[in-house]
């Protein structure tokens, strides 16, 4: 990892703990785990076309890690976890098949993919499959919540185009 | 892929989901007979039509006390000393609702299809 990179990784994970920190002082919408707007992803996509996967793992683990710590609610830690990872995964997989105005696409599958991921992990902790009834919302909330952070890294990324092609 | 196949196929799964949903909420057992769970194992079952005498059952795990109100007709978490308080905001439930949860003690509070004979008094199912 060159050492612009390094920093910016660095940077970047402070300004997602920053949103991540401030989004978790606001209280929830709903009574229903899971639907938050999630403007860390913003982050973490930026990350992803600007700097490369290994970067965007990075300023991920890092800022759920962290994150969890500074908010105080280690629980909700294995939840990012599990949603983290499984997001993280299918948008590294299916980022090739997105151009860069269909930023938002890959966000809102990322973002379902999150909820479903901790929905799984509730499942798992609570063991009661009941949840499952949770999933709809969840994954409305995911194509929204998706779809707006999405849109913002995307405009981001439009008026940084040298960086988001990897040119500086 | 169009951007446009994008947005026809993620708004017709917004649809189908919120009719999911819908359908979730309206299909729902009419039973009345709740199961109280920590870390998946059941602590009690109780008939909400039989409970003649409210009464609280407290829950105690990592993150604290829950503490479960019961009176005749519905069920609710009435505090809580985890940090989120969801499972408070749920509100009560009183038939076929969705499962109130306390994701950091482990607890839901969900109901069940079976029907078995309860205690009269109590409501507690054997």
């Amino acid at each position: 990892m060159k050492t612009r990179n390094l920093i910016l990784t660095a940077i970047i994970t402070a300004l997602a703990l920053v949103a991540f920190t401030i989004e978790a002082a606001i209280p929830p919408l709903t009574p229903i785990y899971g639907i938050k707007l999630g403007i860390a992803n913003v982050f973490t996509l930026f990350t992803l076309y600007a700097l490369g996967i290994k970067e965007a793992a990075a300023v991920l683990f890092l800022r759920i890690l962290l994150g969890s710590i500074f908010t105080g609610q280690i629980v909700s830690f294995i939840y990012s976890l599990a949603g983290g990872i499984l997001s993280f995964v299918l948008m590294v997989l299916l980022k090739k098949f997105f151009t860069l105005k269909q930023v938002w696409v890959l966000s809102v599958l990322s973002a379902v993919m999150h909820n479903i991921g901790q929905l799984l992990a509730a499942i798992f902790m609570t063991s009661s499959v009941q949840l499952v009834y949770y999933l709809p919302v969840l994954v409305i909330s995911g194509i929204i919540a998706g779809a707006f952070t999405g849109l913002c890294a995307q405009l981001v990324l439009l008026r940084l185009k040298k960086w988001s092609e990897n040119k500086l | 892929m169009k951007t446009r196949t994008w947005i026809i196929i993620l708004s017709s799964v917004v649809i189908v989901c919120a009719i999911l949903w819908m359908s979730i909420l309206n299909s729902l057992s009419p039973s009345k007979i709740v199961g109280i769970y920590q870390d998946g194992n059941l602590v009690e079952k109780i008939d909400l039509n039989s409970v003649t005498y409210q009464r609280e059952i407290t829950l105690t795990g990592e993150f604290g006390k829950n503490t479960i109100y019961i009176s005749n007709e519905h069920i609710e978490m009435k505090s809580a000393e985890c940090p989120d308080k969801l499972c408070v905001k749920h509100g009560e439930l009183k038939s076929g609702g969705t499962p109130i949860v306390c994701l950091p003690n482990r607890i839901v509070i969900q109901f069940e299809d079976d029907s078995k004979e309860a205690d009269a008094k109590t409501g507690a199912v054997r």
